[in-house]
């Protein structure tokens, strides 16, 4: 996987290239805006992770002058704007997810897995299925072993979200986003909560458990090893 | 001067002008009167001097009226009024004062100089004293002139002339003196203010303009300024405990942090010694960033900007949040009950509404204790949407409901439970926002919060 980051703060450049090389990923800098909208149109990176305020061009301009050039790249936008309202411009602007800053490298991880599998999981599944666990979208319905969970509409989409992010490391803040659709931290674990009235339903009498937290980073949904 | 340059001092001296300049023409008039009545009088004092000698003339003859003026104009060491001549038909005179016929005086009344008519030796005057003088053609042929002196009505108008430029002098300069000394009565009072300002300007804030008891307009704007720097005291008193607060409370997570590593270092560890202390300060740079984004929150909804503003259902927003809250009250055992009326529509910012609630319903959470309740309700009250979060907890007392909202002040009791003391800061930041009212009650036991949101 190779990724391009395009910003011009050079230590949090080399922290962010550190991590995502240790992750496996293979990462090209660019320092200027310029710069980096050529090595971007290339169009030889899975991902792109921008930051907004940059010399030369900002992110914005880039992130446009890509989408104009029929390049689809998923971009993930760093910033340290952190309203809801930059938020908003930047994900209409083209981006595909914003973050700000500070994060969590975490946090930038769980997210860009998620961007990356976005492309694959494009075509609108409709059945899921992780070990013995599946969930039917149209049916609302979901089994495990054969035998029907019940459950509530909201903790349907919890699953869902982490099905459709299965293997993935899956963020508290991804999923108050996701699946609630606030853009806050709560000041209690109030995730945590629902997490395990989830794993309650869907691990508790079977044999191998398939929700798994994960400190300091979040929940990951996965086949038993 | 300043003096000269005040607008007091310059709108007094307009007026000064302008008195003076009217009073310089209503004297200037009762002047000219005064001189033209009597100027009036002197004439008809010589037509009647004048009557006397034709009388004479037509009764006796040509002799007995040279006589007759010619006695008339002896001097006999008084001071006489009226003067005569009489002159031939070939313009030589038939009286001892043998003068020429002076041009001027064609017509009937003339002011002239008496040099120029009369060569009549006198012991007072001189020949330059004004003599008004009548001229009459007689049947011989000859003309009769009279004059009369001037003297004693060129005194009385000259003494009028003199007293008008006194009053109009006298009127100028007490208006000059009213001007300065209006012009300094402000510039003194303005000083107060001037002086007063500078020293605010140099850090005394509780500096206040002074106001006396004569109640006029200056100590009225000194009032308003006074309160205006009440509030801006206040306000500075209030920002810098915010900022104090937040450099104390920051503080202390950093220096834990601080003096973990600086333990860690002292000697060769393990690695999963190591390890667990990155976790923790982890954890700790956690907490430290939401503090801030908490602060950033409070900021962005204090500024009263309505970003993103847009019509909320309420009621729908409310019953999102109760499903999130539900399920950890529950957790704990705690009765979690909501009353909402649907479809409460409110003007506001979904985000931000979510977070302030989200806030009250953390806080009744965690402060109310196991097999306790909470009830929540939306309801409309008089065309107000009310949100109404109800818990059975320790409550706040009456006298700290004011200071909880401040940022970073936290209840004792409430210490040892984790939290940044910023959670109702943002409520009421948020509440404001929205012009909506925050009230703390007693829920007997417990706290009731209640936002009421303005229609």
């Amino acid at each position: 996987m190779r990724i391009l980051v395009i910003e011009d703060d050079q230590g949090a450049a080399a922290y962010l290239i550190k991590g995502l090389t240790e992750s496996g990923y293979v990462v090209d800098h660019a320092a200027e805006g310029h710069e980096g909208l050529q090595l971007a149109l290339t169009d030889v990176y899975q991902a792109l992770i921008v930051d907004r305020m940059l010399p030369g061009l900002n992110g914005m301009s880039i992130i446009a002058a890509l989408r104009s050039a029929g390049i689809k790249t998923p971009v993930l936008i760093l910033s340290a704007l952190s309203d809801v309202d930059d938020r908003v411009e930047g994900l209409r602007g083209g981006g595909d997810d914003y973050l700000a800053k500070p994060y969590s490298f975490s946090e930038l991880l769980a997210r860009l897995d998620a961007l990356l599998r976005r492309g694959q999981l494009e075509q609108q599944d409709t059945l899921f299925t992780v070990a013995d666990l599946e969930v039917d979208r149209l049916k609302r319905k979901v089994t495990r072993a054969g035998q029907v969970i019940q459950l509530q509409p909201r903790e349907f989409r919890l699953l869902e979200y982490l099905m459709r992010h299965a293997g993935q490391v899956v963020t508290r803040t991804m999923l108050l986003e996701n699946v609630w659709g606030y853009h806050f931290d709560p000041q209690t674990n109030i995730i945590d909560v629902h997490i395990s009235r989830l794993r309650t339903k869907i691990d508790k009498d079977f044999s191998a458990p398939l929700l798994h937290t994960l400190r300091g980073a979040g929940y990951c949904l996965r086949e038993p090893d | 001067m300043r003096l000269f340059r005040t607008t007091v001092f310059r709108l007094s001296l307009i007026y000064a002008c302008v008195y003076s300049l009217l009073s310089a023409v209503g004297l200037g008039f009762t002047y000219w009167s005064t001189a033209t009545h009597s100027m009036a009088q002197v004439d008809a004092r010589l037509s009647l001097e004048t009557d006397v000698l034709l009388e004479l003339y037509r009764t006796r003859a040509l002799p007995e009226l040279t006589e007759a003026i010619r006695r008339r104009n002896r001097d006999d060491g008084q001071r006489k009024v009226f003067f005569y001549l009489l002159h031939g038909p070939d313009n030589a005179a038939r009286t001892d004062s043998l003068h020429p016929w002076p041009e001027e005086a064609r017509y009937a009344y003339a002011t002239l100089r008496f040099g120029d008519v009369f060569s009549i030796p006198r012991s007072w005057g001189n020949a330059d004293d004004k003599v008004r003088v009548l001229r009459i053609p007689l049947s011989s042929g000859h003309r009769l002139l009279v004059g009369r002196d001037l003297n004693d009505e060129r005194t009385l108008l000259n003494h009028n002339l003199k007293l008008v430029m006194i009053v109009i002098t006298l009127t100028f300069l007490l208006a000059l003196v009213g001007s300065i000394i209006l012009g300094r009565q402000t510039l003194r009072r303005i000083d107060a203010v001037n002086r007063t300002a500078q020293a605010i300007m140099a850090g005394d804030l509780s500096q206040r303009i002074a106001s006396t008891r004569r109640n006029n307009e200056f100590d009225e704007l000194g009032r308003t300024l006074n309160a205006m720097l009440e509030r801006i005291e206040q306000l500075m008193t209030g920002m810098r405990q915010v900022t104090e607060n937040i450099a104390h409370d920051l503080r202390s997570p950093l220096n834990r942090m601080r003096n973990r590593m600086e333990v860690t270092l002292l000697e060769p560890r393990e690695p999963a010694e190591y390890q667990t202390v990155l976790e923790q300060n982890v954890t700790d740079a956690d907490a430290l960033i939401q503090t801030f984004n908490a602060l950033l929150s409070i900021a962005q909804a204090e500024a009263g900007l309505q970003r993103d503003w847009a019509e909320q259902d309420l009621s729908a927003l409310v019953e999102d949040l109760a499903e999130l809250y539900s399920v950890l009250a529950e957790e704990q055992n705690i009765s979690f009950t909501t009353a909402i009326t649907a479809d409460c529509m409110i003007q506001g910012n979904r985000q931000l509404l979510a977070q302030a609630l989200s806030n009250l319903l953390d806080n009744a959470v965690k402060y109310t204790p196991a097999s306790g309740r909470i009830a929540l309700k939306v309801e409309r009250i008089d065309g107000c949407t009310t949100v109404t979060v109800a818990d059975s907890g320790p409550g706040i007392p009456a006298d700290q409901r004011d200071k909880v909202t401040e940022r970073f002040v936290r209840l004792d009791t409430a210490r040892s439970s984790p939290g940044n003391g910023l959670g109702l800061s943002l409520v009421k930041a948020v509440a404001k926002q929205h012009g909506a009212q925050l009230l703390l009650e007693d829920n007997q036991p417990g706290l009731r919060v209640i936002l009421r949101f303005q229609e």
